[in-house]
């Protein structure tokens, strides 16, 4: 039998690229994950350890400490005669030389000890001050600081000036925009504290350590201990992410056991006779099935080697390109686990193995009489056929009606198994409904070709095959379709919440009145489509003194919100952006303001919105408050596709000149639509590795076929077929087996977004509706379909380059 | 063997030669494993005429067939049919030569097998992607009724014996109007009862139709229906026979044997 094994090795290798590249894809697709995994995690080693400098102690928990704890680390150290430095970040509103840097700045501590120092300081000095402030260089690039200048930080009574001492070069996961000294950024009083660094100068740190454990509540550690618990605990995220990431590779891996089990089917069904032949000269279905098991078993062995290498391969080259892309302080060394290694190889051996398992098992039915059968056309009508397609109906039924108790008990799991199970159900019914839907696309699109009419006749003639072949793109389409589908739903309902969160795109606002030239000049910046001036007034209340505004019914309609645009005479609506002008009184139910009529009781709504400063009032309230109204508040328009932090730039320029505050709700926006562009993309991406290997297989599957076929093209070649007659009608067999697969993909993966939808975003968004992204699923469409056709243009010019003497005499 | 009347010719078909062969040579491979399966063979073929090529296994009587039907090139020498020399022409313009000019039947898968008896008939059409001529679809019908294969028009090849699909092959031959058919063993998997009903169709489409039709044979009985025999040797021709009797065409072949 060695003979036999080394020959058809020998003589089929070529057939097993595409199973090799399958399994080889799947194997590859594992090492990256945990090569890129360890680039984060080292990067995060990297950082954490940067951000604590070389202290003997550190108090701290994993998140935050007790708040009076630092006061006493403090005080032990100035008894002992030790040093310690507190880390701590704020995040408030500075403004520098040239207008605001922002609402939000992270503000950071920085050590006045040098020892104590995590910070680089690059250029100039560090502070030794509280008036004084470390800038990091790419803010200061950004919004044109230099060493000297003023910045105002905080906001109300906490703001205090400092001056521009140094710049910083972030090297850490603490690095801040802007630095201060422990006392300037306390006394912002909106700190949060992240530990506090601990240096022994005097006796040893075992006593520091007990004098610092019985004044404080939080734990006290030796640096290096809190440090890799620190590193510990940050990986966990990454972690999280390797298993999700893990998630694509399990279907990367289904999908190449679909090409796999494929690939060994047709190849043995076209070793048939060859199988029959041993039996007949006396092999033993022992020998011939142990023979085919060994020829598996190598190929495991072959593709599971070759994708670790590619694996590692490709790790160096995304592990360059990671750190070009992301910057070496997000992205570290890349290493690799040995057992996440061996786990990849065994995973591609045993999925190879097990995937060959099925087929293997049809050769030992193989009856000596077949090698003097002629050849069969195969048909899905045999017993396991029948079996085979009432499985498919019980899965997809079962799945189904899953899919709908999820939906009434709106329970994710369950969702996700109907999900599963039903699939499962359509590819076992693939068999029956694959080369129904051939039919039908081929009958089309074959009206207006005769290569698509052979093409079409061509691909229904083995069911099972075809059912196969396109299983596997069909799991990526589907896939594909569900995220695109789910997520175009998800985000209109999101996109409605923010809406109503943000019914204008800026806001500029102030306490006086905003005269016409400010109002021209805004209406005149680059990015700005529209700028509303509702009428408003200042008003004086039996608590703070309040700016109201009055928009008129054709200015509420441009804002949007529902819950603007019902303002009841008797009412004062507050956006949660204004509420503030309340401090620490909270917000009342009623306001009193003082009219020129007499006092005047409003109630008061608040709602989850932003417009900037500024309460909103009925027109006709506006008109008991002022005799004529003026402009108080700027609701800004911006253009489709501005950019947000340029407007806000310039906006903000304006707005410093004019004595205004401006409200930016565009940036927010702009970021979650990125958030949800950036989900989007990688889901697609990651779903991309699994249509790559599938399409290797309608490659394989439309290759092996062809090979199978050489005698029939040869004599339709010998007919009068050109070459480029029969290379078109190859290739569209293989663009129908993928139009196909992404039709019924796409039907799928809507059907299953629709139950996401009901089941899942709609317990978020009650108002939530499927939206069909008709535009994107009619690109999948394409790719799928240009896809299939590049997947064979191989094999087809490899077969209209044969002879057609040379056709006929193959066997 | 009577025929040796030339019958009457088809207009438009009428020419001096229906195939001339010059000096043609295949070689396969090269340096010491070249195997020279044609060795400079020249032949001409009359119009309207039978002609049965013969030999031993390996003397290169299906290379002949192939280059001469434009399914090879040949390594050297020239191949002129109906006025056309074959060896001039680039792929395309040979596979449209074959498709209206030439017609042929394979010793076996003649036939695609998804396709219906009719449609493998209809196939020469359907691969031109033009509207029948006026008249086609009555011959069509003519050829079905001669080669009774009225009631199986709508069987597929694997539900049809060896005999009836081998007629459907010629039956296709016939349909396209070739002014050559080439048959390689078209009997080589029948009985005798179906050879020889195979073979009086190919007899028949050259007394009726006036094709003229080229077939390698190993069967003494097959050559019998021929009018002329070409005896191959070793990639040469060692006989033209035109008309011979049996036990020429026998002294012929046993030449080889010596
Ligand atoms: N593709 C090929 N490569 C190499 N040698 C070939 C090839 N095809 C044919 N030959 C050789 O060319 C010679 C002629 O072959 P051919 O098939 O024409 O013989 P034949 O007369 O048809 O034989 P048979 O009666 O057995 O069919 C043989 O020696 C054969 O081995
Ligand atoms: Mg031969």
């Amino acid at each position: 039998m060695r003979t036999v094994l080394f020959a058809s090795l020998r003589t089929h290798t070529r057939r097993y690229v595409a199973a090799l590249v399958a399994v080889t894809i799947a194997v590859a697709f594992v090492v990256v994950i945990d090569a890129l995994g360890s680039g984060a995690r080292n990067a995060i080693a990297a950082s954490v350890e940067s951000a604590y400098p070389e202290a003997d102690l550190i108090v701290g928990e994993e998140f935050g400490l007790a708040e009076s704890d630092p006061v006493r680390v403090l005080e032990v150290a100035a008894q002992r005669g030790d040093e310690a430095s507190v880390i701590a970040t704020a995040w408030t509103r500075v403004d520098g030389p040239d207008g605001t840097l922002g609402d939000d700045v992270e503000v950071g501590t920085v050590a006045t000890d040098p020892g104590l120092r995590s910070t680089n300081v690059v250029t100039g000095r560090g502070p030794i001050a509280d008036d004084q402030a470390l800038v990091s260089r790419e803010t200061a690039a950004s919004a044109g600081i230099e060493l000297g200048d003023r910045l105002t930080v905080g906001t109300g009574q906490a703001t205090r000036t400092v001056t521009v001492v140094g710049l910083t070069e972030r090297s850490s996961y603490l690095s801040p925009d802007v630095h201060l000294t422990w006392p300037a950024l306390s006394a912002l009083d909106s700190e949060i504290v992240d530990s506090v660094a601990y240096a022994v100068r005097e006796g040893s740190v075992a006593e520091a350590r007990e004098a610092l454990t019985e004044v404080v509540e939080s734990q006290v550690q030796l640096r290096d201990d809190y440090v890799s618990a620190r590193i510990v605990s940050m990986n966990k995220g990454v972690d999280v992410l390797g298993y999700l990431l893990l998630l694509f590779a399990a279907i990367a891996g289904f999908v190449a056991v679909l090409v796999i089990a494929n690939t060994f089917t047709i190849l043995f069904a076209q070793r048939t006779r060859d199988f029959a032949l041993l039996r007949c000269v006396g092999a033993t279905r022992r020998q011939v099935l142990r023979s085919v098991r060994v020829e598996s078993v190598a190929l495991a062995l072959v593709a599971a080697t070759t994708g670790v290498v590619g694996g590692l391969l490709a790790s160096r080259a995304l592990g360059v390109l990671a750190r070009a892309l992301a910057g070496s302080d997000s992205f570290g060394d890349i290493d690799h686990s040995p057992g996440w290694l061996g786990a990849a190889f065994v995973g591609g051996v045993v999925t190879t193995v097990v995937a060959a398992w099925l087929p293997t098992r049809a050769v030992v039915r193989v009856s000596p009489l077949a090698a003097l059968r002629p050849a069969q056309e195969p048909s899905a009508r045999t017993t396991a056929g029948r079996v085979r397609l009432a499985l498919g109906l019980l899965g997809a039924a079962a799945g189904l009606a899953a899919l709908v108790l999820a939906h009434r008990t709106e329970t994710v799991p369950l969702m996700l198994a109907g999900g599963m199970v039903s699939f499962v159900g359509v590819l076992l019914l693939g068999p029956v409904i694959v080369p129904a839907l051939l039919r039908l696309v081929g009958a089309t699109a074959g009206r207006f070709s005769g290569p698509v009419r052979v093409a079409s006749a061509n691909a229904v003639r083995n069911p099972r095959r075809s059912a196969a072949t396109t299983a596997s793109l069909l799991v990526g389409v589907t896939l594909a379709t569900a995220v695109l589908t789910g997520m175009a739903s998800g985000r209109q309902s999101v996109e409605a919440e923010m809406n109503a969160e943000y019914p204008v795109d800026l806001a500029l606002s102030g306490t006086s009145q905003v005269s016409p030239t400010t109002v021209a000049k805004v209406r005149g910046l680059d990015g700005v489509a529209a700028v509303l001036t509702p009428p408003g007034t200042r008003v004086e209340t039996d608590g703070p003194t309040l700016t109201v505004v009055a928009p008129s019914d054709a200015e509420r309609e441009r804002t949007l919100d529902a819950s603007v645009t019902r303002v009841g005479d008797d009412e004062i609506v507050f956006p949660a952006s204004y509420v503030a002008s309340f401090e620490e009184e909270g917000v009342p139910d009623r306001v009193t303001v003082r009219t020129a009529a007499g006092p005047l009781t409003l109630t008061v709504r608040t709602v989850f919105a932003s417009w900037g400063s500024a309460a909103v009032v009925s027109p006709e309230t506006l008109d008991r408050l002022t005799p004529a109204g003026t402009t108080r508040v700027l609701w800004v328009m911006a253009d489709d596709g501005a950019d947000a932090q340029d407007l806000a730039g310039t906006l903000g320029a304006v707005a410093g000149g004019a004595d205004l505050e401006v409200t930016d709700n565009l940036e927010d926006q702009q970021w979650v639509s990125l958030q949800l562009d950036v989900l989007v993309w990688s889901v697609l991406g990651l779903l991309g590795v699994g249509v790559a290997i599938a399409l290797v297989g309608i490659a394989n599957t439309v290759g092996l076929s062809i090979l199978e076929r050489s005698r029939e093209h040869a004599l339709l070649r010998a007919l009068g077929l050109t070459r480029k007659g029969l290379r078109h009608t190859l290739a569209a067999e293989g663009m129908l087996l993928a139009l196909v697969a992404a039709v019924l993909g796409t039907a799928l993966g809507t059907l299953y977004a629709w139950f996401g939808v009901v089941t899942v975003v709609q317990s978020a968004f009650p108002a939530a509706a499927l939206v069909v992204p008709w535009a994107q699923l009619a690109a999948v469409l394409v790719v799928a379909a240009l896809a299939g056709l590049a997947s064979c243009v191989l094999p087809a010019r490899r077969a209209a380059r044969i002879m057609p003497a040379a056709g006929l005499t193959l066997d | 063997m009577t025929s040796t009347s030339t019958p009457s010719l088809l207009p438009g078909t009428s020419r001096t030669l229906a195939a001339s062969v010059r000096g043609l040579s295949k070689t396969y491979g090269d340096g010491d494993t070249a195997v020279h399966a044609l060795r400079s063979v020249d032949l001409d073929l009359a119009p309207g005429r039978f002609t049965a090529v013969m030999g031993p296994s390996g003397s290169g009587k299906s290379t002949l067939m192939h280059c001469m039907a434009g399914l090879d090139r040949p390594t050297e020498g020239s191949v002129t049919i109906a006025g056309v020399d074959l060896t001039t022409l680039d792929d395309d313009r040979l596979t449209h030569f074959r498709r209206d000019h030439l017609g042929f039947v394979f010793q076996a898968f003649n036939l695609l097998p998804m396709l219906t008896a009719r449609q493998n008939i209809l196939l020469p059409f359907e691969l031109t992607g033009r509207r029948m001529e006026d008249g086609t679809a009555e011959r069509i019908e003519q050829v079905i009724d001669v080669l009774g294969l009225r009631d199986r028009l709508d069987h597929r090849p694997g539900e049809l014996s060896g005999g009836q699909q081998q007629r459907v092959a010629i039956a296709r031959a016939l349909a396209a109007d070739a002014d050559v058919v080439f048959a390689d063993e078209p009997t080589g998997n029948l009985d005798s009862t179906a050879s020889a009903e195979v073979l009086a169709f190919l007899r028949r489409s050259v007394a009726e139709f006036g094709h003229t039709v080229v077939m390698v044979t190993h069967e003494m009985d097959a050559a019998a229906y021929a009018d002329d025999v070409v005896v191959l040797a070793d990639g040469g021709i060692r006989e033209h026979l035109v008309a011979p009797s049996r036990a020429r065409v026998a002294q012929a072949l046993e030449g080889g044997a010596r």
